[in-house]
C-alpha cells in the first residue's frame, strides 16, 4: 500500500520508492531506502506526514510520499 | 613560523556542526559569501599546539549531492578545495542515519576523520558507541567531542593531528564489494569502466562509478563531455547505490554500538500537542509571543541605555568642546551623528541580542523544527519554509528582530527572502506614529479604518514581494516540498547559547556603527541649514522635485518626512513638527535633539489635503522601514547588493502604492 494510506501507529517496511533522481537522492540520504522500517506518527488532513524511521523522526510532504509503497508488519 | 593547516567540517543538518565551528573558532570568524552563489560562507581559525588551523563550515547537506546551490557548494569544496582533512560528522543518537555522509564520502582521497556529537542524548537513549571498534573498522580517527563544550575537545584535537600526521584516509573496499555482489553487478562493472578514464587526484574511481549510477549530475555532465557513452544508470541503480550504503554502514555498526535500552515513547507528550493539528498551531503563537516578550525583555535594558546615551552623552560632548574652545556647531555636529549612531547602534545591537538568544534556545531545544512542519502548508505557498513564520511575527515588533531572527534559516536563499518579506511588516514605531496621524485627519473611527487598510495591504505585499524576489531566491523550479528531520528535544545549554548571542552582538556593533555614522554624516549635510529649513540642500531638493514627488502624492513637506523616515520611522511626527510646527531643525528631529510639538498632528491635518494625508500614511508604513533595518539586513545577509536591492524596491513600492492610494482617494475625499 501507499505510504500516504498508513494510519497513526502502524509501522511499515518500505518496499519500493520511485521518482526523479533528485527526489531518490534526497529520501534515501535522509535515511529512507527500500528495507527501512517506519512508523507513522502522525497522518492528518493538510499537514505533512510525520514518520519514524532509523531512529529519527522525519516530516515528509504528502504529495511525493505517494511514490513510497510499504508493508504493513504486524507487532 | 608557525605552521598551517586547512580543516574542512562535514556534516548533515543537525549534527552540531555549527556548535563545533562556533566552540573552536570563538571570534575567529569570517563570514561571507561563496562566489557567484547565494550561499553563506564561513570560515574561522583556530590555534593548538602553535598550528593554526583554519577551518570552513560547509553548509549542512545530507550527502555529497548536488540537488541545491547549497550541497553543490559543499560538493565543490570536498572533491575540489585542496585541503589537509576533512572532520566528517554523525550524530551517535541516530548515528546509522548520519553515517550516510561518511558513506557517501568513502572513496575520497582527502585524510578524514570521524567524529561523533550528540553522545548526550544517545546515552538516555541507551546507544554505547565504540570508538576504538570504528576506528580499526574504517581506518581513520574516531572521536567523541560534546559540541558546546570546549572542555571534551581534547580527543578531537589529538585526532586531527595523528589524522594529518598519518594522512589516514578512509577504508571503504567492504562497501564496494556490495556493489559488485548486489544484482547491479553489471551496471557497476560498467561504470567503473568509464571511471578509470575520469580518476583524477582526489576521488577513485569506485566514488565515481558509485556517482555514475547515481546519475550524479556533475559527474553525468563530465561523463558526457568525455563521451564516453551512455550511463548505465536508473531509478533501480540509485536506489541500489544508497541501498550498498546502508547495508555497509549496518555491517560497520555491529558490534560497535550497543543499544542498552528499549527505545521509549516516541513521542513526548509535548511533541504530541506541538504537531497535532489544532494544538500544534496554538502552541506555536503562544510561542511566538513568548518570544517577542522574551527577546524584547533582554533588548530592554540596552534599549533603556542606547536610549539614555545622548543624555549622558551630549553635555560630555557639550563640555570637553567648550573646554577645548571648539564651536557650538561642531559639537552638535558630533551630538546629531556619533552620539546618536551610538545611541542607535546600542539599542540595535540589544534587539540583536535578544532575538539570538531566545532564537538561539528555540532552535537548540528543536522546537524551531516543528514550527517548520506545523506552518509548511502554508508558508511554502509563498517559497517559505515554515519557520519563517517566526521571525516574520517578530516583524511586529521590530523590524531589526526580524532580520537577527531569520537566523534560523538555514538556506541562505530563503533567508534572505524571508528578510526581504518581512520588511512589510509594520513594526511597533508604525503603531504609535500611524494611529496619531491617522486619528487626526480621520477621527476615531477613521483612523480603525486605515489600520486595517494598513492590515489589507501587508498581506497583499507579503505575496507580491514573496513572489518577486522568490524568482531569484528560491526559483520554483528548484522548491521541493518538505523533507525533513525533527530533531530530538535537547536540555539548552543556556551558557553556549549566552556566549554565541554575546559575540554576534559584538560584531554587529563593529560593523553597524560606522556604518550609522556614515549615513548620519551624509544626512546631517543634506538637511543642515544655518536658519530656518530654507537654506537646506534637502529643502532645495524637495521643492526642486515637488512636481515629481506631486505625482506619488507627496508635497515637499511630506516627501521629506517620507525621506527621513528612512532613518527613523519614530522620527515622523518630529520631522513633521519641525516643518509644519517649525519646532527645530530636522535633523534634530530626526535625530531625536529637539522636542516635538505636542499637537503636531492636527497642525499637519489643518494643512494638508486628507488624500495627501493618507498617501503619505501608506509610503511611510512601507517604505525602507529604517536605517537600522537597512544595517541589520546588511549584516545578516552580509552582502551590500542584495541590501541594496531590497532598500531600492521597498522606495519604489512605497512611491507606487503612494501614487495609487492618492489618485484613488483624490476621487473620494
Amino acid at each position: 500500500m501507499n505510504l500516504t494510506e498508513l494510519e497513526n501507529g502502524q509501522k511499515a517496511v518500505i518496499v519500493k520508492i520511485e521518482g526523479d533522481r533528485r527526489y531518490l537522492s534526497r529520501i534515501t540520504s535522509i535515511g529512507l531506502n527500500v528495507g527501512c522500517k517506519v512508523e507513522m506518527l502522525q497522518n492528518v488532513k493538510k499537514k505533512p506526514l510525520l514518520i519514524y524511521g532509523r531512529d529519527t523522526m522525519i516530516a515528509l510532504n504528502k504529495e511525493e510520499s505517494n511514490r513510497i509503497q510499504v508493508e504493513v508488519t504486524t507487532a | 613560523m608557525t605552521e598551517n593547516r586547512t580543516i574542512a567540517l562535514l556534516g548533515q543538518p543537525n549534527s552540531g556542526k555549527s556548535s563545533i565551528f562556533n566552540s573552536l573558532t570563538g571570534m575567529h570568524q569570517h563570514v561571507g559569501n561563496w562566489p557567484g552563489k547565494t550561499v553563506e560562507k564561513k570560515e574561522g581559525t583556530f590555534v593548538h599546539n602553535d598550528v593554526t588551523y583554519t577551518i570552513a563550515d560547509l553548509p549542512g547537506s545530507y550527502a555529497l549531492s548536488a540537488n541545491s546551490d547549497e550541497e553543490i557548494v559543499t560538493r565543490d569544496y570536498i572533491v575540489k578545495e585542496d585541503v589537509d582533512m576533512v572532520c566528517i560528522l554523525a550524530d551517535a543518537s541516530q548515528l546509522e542515519r548520519s553515517l550516510y555522509m561518511l558513506a557517501d564520502f568513502a572513496g575520497l582521497k582527502t585524510p578524514a576523520m570521524l567524529v561523533l556529537t550528540m553522545g548526550d542524548v544517545a546515552k538516555v537513549k541507551g546507544k554505547v558507541v565504540d570508538t576504538k571498534a570504528l576506528s580499526a573498522k574504517l581506518g581513520i580517527e574516531v572521536c567523541e567531542v560534546i559540541a558546546f563544550d570546549k572542555k571534551t575537545f581534547e580527543p578531537f584535537y589529538a585526532a586531527v593531528e595523528n589524522t594529518i600526521k598519518n594522512g589516514s584516509c578512509l577504508q571503504a573496499d567492504a562497501l564496494y564489494s556490495y556493489f559488485t555482489s548486489s544484482d547491479i553487478a553489471s551496471e557497476y562493472a560498467a561504470a567503473l569502466a568509464m571511471a578509470e578514464k575520469m580518476e583524477d587526484g582526489r576521488y577513485t574511481k569506485e566514488w565515481i562509478a558509485a556517482k555514475i549510477l547515481e546519475e550524479d549530475e556533475l559527474i553525468v555532465r563530465r561523463v558526457k563531455i568525455k563521451e564516453l557513452g551512455d550511463i548505465p544508470s536508473s531509478e533501480k541503480t540509485t536506489l541500489a547505490v544508497s541501498d550498498a550504503r546502508f547495508t555497509w554502514i549496518g555491517k560497520l555498526l555491529e558490534g560497535c554500538v550497543e543499544n542498552e535500552k528499549k527505545p521509549s515513547e516516541l513521542l513526548t507528550k509535548f511533541d504530541k500537542r506541538a504537531i497535532a493539528p489544532g494544538s500544534g498551531t496554538a502552541i506555536s503563537i503562544v510561542m511566538m509571543i513568548v518570544a517577542l516578550l522574551g527577546s524584547m525583555l533582554v533588548a530592554i535594558p540596552f534599549m533603556g541605555l542606547g536610549g539614555a546615551t545622548p543624555s549622558i552623552l551630549n553635555p560630555v560632548v557639550d563640555a570637553i568642546c567648550n573646554g577645548l574652545g571648539v564651536s557650538a556647531e561642531i559639537a552638535h555636529f558630533i551630538k546629531a551623528t556619533l552620539v546618536t549612531s551610538l545611541g542607535w547602534v546600542i539599542s540595535m545591537v540589544g534587539f540583536i541580542f535578544g532575538m539570538s538568544f531566545v532564537f538561539g534556545i528555540l532552535e537548540e531545544v528543536g522546537y524551531m523544527a516543528r514550527v517548520s512542519y506545523v506552518f509548511d502548508r502554508s508558508m511554502s505557498k509563498i517559497g517559505l519554509q515554515g519557520k519563517a513564520i517566526m521571525p516574520m511575527i517578530m516583524g511586529f515588533g521590530c523590524t531589526m528582530g526580524s532580520t537577527a531572527g531569520s537566523k534560523v534559516i538555514d538556506s541562505y536563499g530563503q533567508r534572505i527572502l524571508t528578510i526581504a518579506v518581512a520588511w512589510a511588516i509594520p513594526c511597533g514605531a508604525t503603531f504609535v506614529v500611524i494611529p496619531t496621524l491617522a486619528n487626526a485627519f480621520f477621527g476615531g473611527g477613521g483612523g480603525m479604518l486605515v489600520m486595517l487598510f494598513i492590515f489589507l495591504i501587508m498581506f497583499l505585499h507579503v505575496l507580491v514581494t514573496a513572489k518577486i524576489f522568490g524568482r531569484k531566491l528560491n526559483p520554483v523550479e528548484n522548491r521541493t516540498g518538505i523533507i525533513m528531520e525533527l530533531p530530538p528535544y535537547h536540555k539548552p545549554r543556556w551558557g553556549f547559547i549566552f556566549k554565541n548571542s554575546l559575540m554576534r552582538m559584538w560584531d554587529v556593533f563593529k560593523k553597524a556603527f560606522s556604518i550609522e555614522v556614515i549615513v548620519c554624516i551624509i544626512f546631517f549635510f543634506l538637511s543642515y541649514s544655518s536658519a530656518g529649513i530654507e537654506s537646506s540642500i534637502l529643502y532645495k531638493i524637495g521643492t526642486a522635485i515637488e512636481p515629481v514627488s506631486r505625482f506619488f502624492g507627496m508635497g515637499w513637506e511630506t516627501f521629506m518626512s517620507f525621506f527621513a523616515a528612512m532613518i527613523s520611522k519614530e522620527a515622523v511626527l518630529g520631522v513633521l513638527s519641525a516643518i509644519f510646527a517649525n519646532s527645530g531643525s530636522i535633523v534634530d528631529s530626526t535625530t531625536g535633539l529637539a522636542a516635538t510639538s505636542d499637537n503636531v498632528a492636527q497642525i499637519v491635518a489643518a494643512s494638508i489635503s486628507k488624500a495627501e494625508a493618507l498617501a503619505f500614511i501608506i509610503a511611510v508604513t512601507f517604505n525602507i522601514p529604517c536605517l537600522q533595518a537597512v544595517v541589520s539586513t546588511y549584516n545578516e545577509t552580509h552582502s551590500a547588493k542584495w541590501t541594496a536591492k531590497i532598500g531600492g524596491y521597498y522606495i519604489l513600492t512605497a512611491l507606487i502604492l503612494s501614487a495609487v492610494v492618492y489618485h484613488v482617494a483624490a476621487l473620494f475625499m
